[in-house]
């Protein structure tokens, strides 16, 4: 049975307070146009389709909000656990750091060590092999995406001469 | 439309099409194979690759990924019960007792069979309804094209899994992320906050790619597990399928194509529900549905046909119309988009032959199928012994890789992980992302085609919509109909996929 008030509830006050700010938004992150063309025949202006999407996430906020109270669902954020809400939060840094990584050392180092790290952190023990992985695929993909594809990944922080000097490159 | 077929064949006998059709079907079964990775996921992180070939190379390699994902997730389903992907769980009734039996290689090639059978039928019937359908498309003018959009996104809200509602939210909350950015008709900033990193909106691939295929990693490391399958388990023993077992199917399978192409030009149903009731009219129609569920042949035959069969049709409404019948087209529209081809009515009328190239390159496809699944079995039967460790952070290396090389610009993974965490978060409150990603990329259309039409009614729209433009009348009224009827169909037949999966399991 759901409680009277759950997580569907919540969600529809959001949604309804979601759709108080948009209307509030609307005027002043629109833009207006410099020119009006006199006799203009269209009366869609920019911010008619926003309007009518704040209305809609009123009229369904408010709706969803009745609703909440029969609907029967389990709200799953709550039934993780310490080990599942430790691994998505680690793995969400993980990926903030890739990205971090990609950018300032380059595609294949910063994948090796993302590699590394998440797979050891997910049980993984085996570090010859962690390396192997870890240094293979992602320059196996650096090059099937410059050769093949002709697309940049982020390159090696270092510009190394011989590699950019080999005919295979 | 007959010389565009024509054309279209001459353009479809290219080596390099194939090729790449070979590597998207080798891939899709790859990850089609792997419990917990979906096709979904897979055509997300590979729609990259799409962008930077030909459209008759892109577009068929993704299609390829599309129909490998779906037969590859009946071989875990067969060996050790495991569906690989969703529209496997049917298959589970009849596969491992099969295997148990010491008939698993049959099974396997059974489904193979099936699938290819149930592929290449609907997508015959596929190029033979896509012709007339355009013809039909072509009268369409901008009210019409909204009022359709309009239909399609109501409906596919109302038929994704969960509350209709929270189905219609959702969408909302698409048509808002479609706003950020220029408004399709003036091109007036909207919502940037003077960020110039979204002046010209949110990037969809990132987007699409992280709702997708993130919050299925997010999900996957909540345990951490390694290897869960012993090697020893997924040996493939037994005779071979004989020609005399196949053609004892023949009557299920044709059964079980027919279910699956009518299932699949309604948007919104999908393989899973083609799949149990392909598997329930086969057991229905059998003169010993006793067997069923305890090692029958023609289990595997009725699921996997009818699951397959529904790749065709779905890109019937995508082609003709421009609008994606589920969160698989979604990503192909993403495909043709990126190729500058534009699915609507006018595609048709401007690049027929491509299209029906396309078509065509999918028949013949079947046959690399047939040849890359018979020899490729034992590989897959091994996939699933992959440590998690390992598979997890190099779905994220491809998915970031995909993602960079878009625009290559380090936001597009802001956008990426953002967008990834929004749909884990999603998922486990039951909210649908696939209304979503529909309403993102169908939002603009409809507010240009509605721009349009305003500028058409000359101030008096509904003069113009219910006295000069019937069609639209009609579609617009039927609108909130056709809506409560598929939704209540959908409701039902969820409920019939409940039902069939309790019996099943307590059988």
């Amino acid at each position: 049975m759901s409680e009277r008030i759950n997580f569907n509830t919540v969600a529809a006050a959001f949604f309804i307070a979601f759709a108080i700010t948009l209307f509030l938004l609307i005027p002043f992150h629109i833009d207006k146009p410099l020119i009006v063309l006199v006799g203009s025949q269209s009366n869609l202006s920019a911010e008619l389709f926003p309007q009518m999407v704040a209305s809609s996430f009123l009229v369904l906020g408010i709706w969803f909000f009745v609703k909440s109270f029969s609907i029967d669902q389990r709200n799953e954020l709550r039934d993780l656990d310490r080990e599942a809400i430790t691994n998505v939060t680690v793995t969400l840094c993980i990926m903030a750091g890739f990205v971090l990584l990609m950018v300032n050392i380059g595609f294949v180092l910063g994948s090796a060590v993302m590699i590394a790290v998440m797979s050891t952190y997910f049980g993984n023990r085996n570090y010859y092999l962690t390396a192997v992985v870890s240094i293979s695929i992602p320059m196996a993909l650096f090059f099937l995406f410059r050769r093949v594809l002709l697309v940049e990944l982020p390159p090696f922080p270092i510009d190394i001469y011989p590699l950019t000097h080999w005919s295979l490159i | 439309m007959f010389e565009s077929f024509v054309e279209g064949v001459g353009l479809a006998l290219r080596v390099d099409t194939y090729l790449y059709i070979s590597v998207g079907l080798f891939l899709g079964m790859f990850v089609g194979a792997l419990p917990g990775f979906t096709t979904l996921m897979a055509m997300a992180i590979l729609l990259p690759v799409s962008f930077f070939l030909d459209p008759l190379l892109g577009i068929p390699f993704l299609i390829g990924v599309y129909k490998g994902g779906i037969y590859g997730g009946s071989i875990p389903a067969i060996l050790v019960s495991m569906p690989g992907t969703g529209a496997a769980v049917a298959t589970t009734f009849d596969g491992p007792a099969l295997t148990k039996k010491g008939k698993g290689r049959k099974a396997l090639e059974m489904a193979l069979f099936a699938s290819v059978s149930g592929d290449l039928t609907s997508d015959i019937i596929t190029i033979a309804m896509i012709g007339p359908i355009a013809v039909v498309a072509l009268l369409m003018g901008p009210p019409e094209l909204a009022a359709v959009i309009f239909l399609a996104l109501i409906v596919i809200s109302g038929t994704s899994s969960g509350v209709f509602v929270k189905g219609l939210l959702m969408l909302a909350v698409g048509l808002f992320f479609a706003m950020v950015g220029q408004d399709p008709i003036g091109a007036l900033s909207r919502f940037s906050f003077g960020f110039t990193s979204i002046e010209s909106g949110i990037p969809f691939l990132p987007m699409l790619i992280g709702v997708f295929a993130l919050p299925e990693i997010f999900i996957g490391i909540e345990r951490k597990a390694s290897k869960i399958i012993k090697s020893a388990d997924l040996k493939i023993s037994g005779a071979r399928l004989t020609w005399a077992e196949f053609k004892s199917c023949g009557r299920t399978i044709a059964r079980s194509t027919m279910i699956g192409t009518g299932i699949g030009v309604i948007p919104g149903v999908g393989q899973v529900v083609a799949a149990f009731m392909g598997y329930a009219a086969a057991k229905n129609a059998s003169p010993h549905p006793e067997k069923f569920g305890k090692g029958e042949l023609e289990g595997v035959a009725a699921a996997e046909a009818a699951n397959n069969a529904v790749n065709g049709p779905t890109l019937v409404p995508l082609l003709t119309l421009g609008i994606p019948g589920d969160n698989l087209t979604v990503i192909l529209i993403g495909a043709f988009i990126a190729q500058g081809l534009r699915p609507g009515p006018l595609l048709m009328e401007e690049q027929g032959p491509l299209v029906f190239a396309i078509l065509v390159s999918m028949v013949l496809a079947n046959i690399l199928f047939l040849f890359i699944g018979y020899f490729c079995i034992p590989l897959f039967a091994r996939i699933v012994t992959i440590r998690k460790s390992f598979l997890l952070p190099l779905t994220l290396v491809f998915a970031f890789a995909g993602t960079w090389v878009f625009r290559g610009q380090p936001f597009d993974l802001g956008v990426l992980v953002f967008f990834g965490a929004f749909g884990y978060i999603a998922r486990k409150l039951h909210f649908d992302v696939t209304p979503m990603a529909m309403g993102f990329i169908l939002g603009p259309i409809l507010e240009y085609s509605f721009g349009q039409t305003t500028v058409l009614a000359q101030g008096n729209m509904l003069h113009y919509i219910f006295v000069e433009r019937p069609i639209t009348a009609v579609i617009v009224l039927g609108t909130p109909v056709l809506t409560y009827l598929m939704w209540q169909r959908s409701v039902r037949l969820r409920r019939e996929l409940t039902k069939g999966l309790a019996n099943e399991n307590s059988s």
